[in-house]
């Protein structure tokens, strides 16, 4: 008896999903919305910004070719090296600034959190996937780049179940 | 340690016993590998050979300063990151003699929990899968995007988060974050409700799990198991509760323990325990302070005197402690990780004398083992 009833219920529950709604995310066409612009880091009050840690971005005109983010890489991925620059900034008198291989880095972002100077920050843009592994190193020409991705599934939530709308 | 049917005996190690090698990349089980011998059907004794994945967590531990050491630290069980870098965030912080801000204990507490659940979720589609029950896969695997997508909003990253901090969290959750994390485990809730009928009460998983690879509630303790395992067996022990770490003890929740100690039991546990973990994070959300700061700052180099310190934490898989030890340098002189996993896969060979191959899966995945970890 109790096998009988163990297996209707089963079966019974089964059969409810007929009804409830695909939960599927269908990538590349939908892409999931996240929270801002990245995530970021404010050294004044020591606290970040919540947001997706993707590729970062790095702003020339704030960067001073300090080393910090190389440095605070150094122990985690090595993914940070410092190159030269063909460009003149005041601030920058060495002119070199940091340029990221992807193939090392594991975003975990304690190089935005070591730059004192909001020079570096990361993005919302993950597809970094590239044939070759010298098309994973981001030179920073490269990294200057806005990412210009469109994003718009998010969880909804009905009677009839989740689905990524 | 089950009894054998009538008739039949183990016979002495000779001839007709036949060794097994399952694993170490046998998907039965996970990166390790079980000597396994066999008489016939029955299991006549077995010897657990872990160590395949050693990557020598402590030892690189040893090289990295405090906040370095966190990236790679969560390595041993990346779908469990913000519990393996608990006790590590706690213990440094007594070494260091930091204060945490109250608001950034409650996102802590907030994060674990959802990550013990995204640790279950995953365990359980492994258990399903290994008897058989393919919606039991597919199911988890589905319902663990609800909560992957709230430390994806909260930490910025899916799976390995690097959240924790010694001082606090990383960053302060996003504007109308509690409104989505109440709407989603309020569905996960309901989901997840829906697995006792198609899974628990299933009759096939019934005949398979119950009385199978029974602990004794002495056994347990004398063997030393921890977390799900020695809750199965009637033993009340559960870090939150008796050790209450951060603001667990202003917390409404309960420890589940269950009596019988077979693999029905130890996989009915971490269920109860989502549950659990629905309760806790929903009462986190309701006293958690409305505004405040949420991490200490720190010297990019931070030193701690001549100290040494021991933490632990519930994780998914039972208590997990780090045991720290500093000679005044910025990095630690010693980082000893303690980890449920490998204390719980002692008890496999007294689980699995005289049962039948066939439910080695059963008993295996049930004592809640993941091999990276206990390897570390």
């Amino acid at each position: 008896m109790g096998t009988a009833s163990g297996i209707i219920k089963a079966l019974n529950s089964g059969i409810k999903h007929i009804a409830i709604k695909r939960f599927t995310l269908r990538y590349p066409e939908e892409k999931l919305k996240f929270v801002g612009d990245g995530y970021q880091f404010d050294p004044v009050s020591g606290v970040g910004v919540a947001g997706l840690k993707g590729r970062h971005i790095l702003f020339h005109d704030k960067c001073t070719g300090c080393q910090l983010c190389s440095i605070a890489c150094e122990g985690i991925a090595e993914a940070i090296s410092m190159v030269k620059v063909n460009e003149k900034w005041k601030q920058n008198k060495k002119s070199i600034m940091p340029q990221i291989d992807y193939g090392k880095c594991v975003f975990c972002g304690l190089c935005v959190d070591a730059c004192p100077f909001y020079a570096l920050y990361m993005t919302n843009d993950y597809e970094l996937s590239s044939f070759s592994k010298e098309g994973l190193i981001y030179t920073p020409a490269q990294l200057q780049v806005k990412p210009n991705i469109e994003q718009d599934a998010e969880i909804k939530i009905d009677d009839r179940g989740a689905t990524h709308g | 340690m089950s009894e054998l049917p009538p008739g039949i005996k183990l016979e002495k190690e000779d001839d007709k016993i036949m060794t097994l090698n399952v694993g170490p990349q046998h998907p039965g089980s996970g990166h390790m590998r079980i000597i396994v011998k066999i008489d016939g059907d029955y299991i006549v004794s077995c010897d657990p050979d872990p160590g395949y994945v050693h990557r020598g967590e402590e030892k690189m531990a040893e090289y990295r300063n405090y906040i370095t050491n966190i990236p790679h630290l969560e390595r041993p069980v990346i779908h469990d990151s913000c519990n393996i870098l608990y006790p590590y965030c706690l213990g440094v912080e007594e070494i260091l003699g930091l204060e945490v801000p109250e608001r950034a204990k409650y996102i802590r507490v907030i994060a674990s929990e959802l990550n013990r659940c995204v640790y279950t979720l995953y365990w359980l589609a492994i258990y399903g899968i290994f008897l058989g029950h393919s919606t039991m896969f597919m199911w988890p695997t589905g319902d663990r995007e609800l909560l992957i997508d709230l430390l994806e909003k909260l930490s910025g990253a899916r799976v390995t988060h690097a959240y924790f901090i010694p001082g606090g969290v990383r960053n302060d959750m996003p504007a109308n974050f509690e409104d989505v994390c109440i709407r989603q485990i309020n569905y996960f809730e309901k989901r997840i409700k829906q697995y006792d009928s198609i899974f628990y009460s299933n009759p096939i998983l019934k005949s398979r799990t119950i009385k199978t690879g029974v602990l004794a509630q002495q056994d347990a303790i004398s063997l030393g198991a921890t977390g799900s395992v020695l809750r199965a067996s009637g033993v009340d022990f559960d870090v939150r509760k008796k050790e209450p770490y951060d603001v667990y003890d202003n917390l409404d929740f309960q420890s589940n323990t269950l009596k019988s100690g077979d693999s029905y039991a130890r996989s009915k546990i971490p269920w109860l325990d989502m549950l659990e973990s629905c309760r806790i994070i929903r009462n986190a959300l309701e006293k958690i302070p409305k505004s405040g700061s949420v991490r200490v700052k720190l010297k990019p180099n931070p030193k701690a005197g001549n100290v040494e310190t021991y933490k632990r934490v519930e994780s998914g898989r039972g208590s997990l402690g780090m045991y720290i030890i500093s000679n005044g340098k910025p990095e630690p002189y010693r980082v000893k990780i303690s980890v449920g996993s490998f204390r719980n896969l002692i008890c496999l060979p007294y689980l699995l004398k005289g049962e039948k191959l066939g439910n080695m899966p059963a008993v295996y995945w049930s004592l809640n083992y993941w091999p990276v970890e206990a390897d570390r």
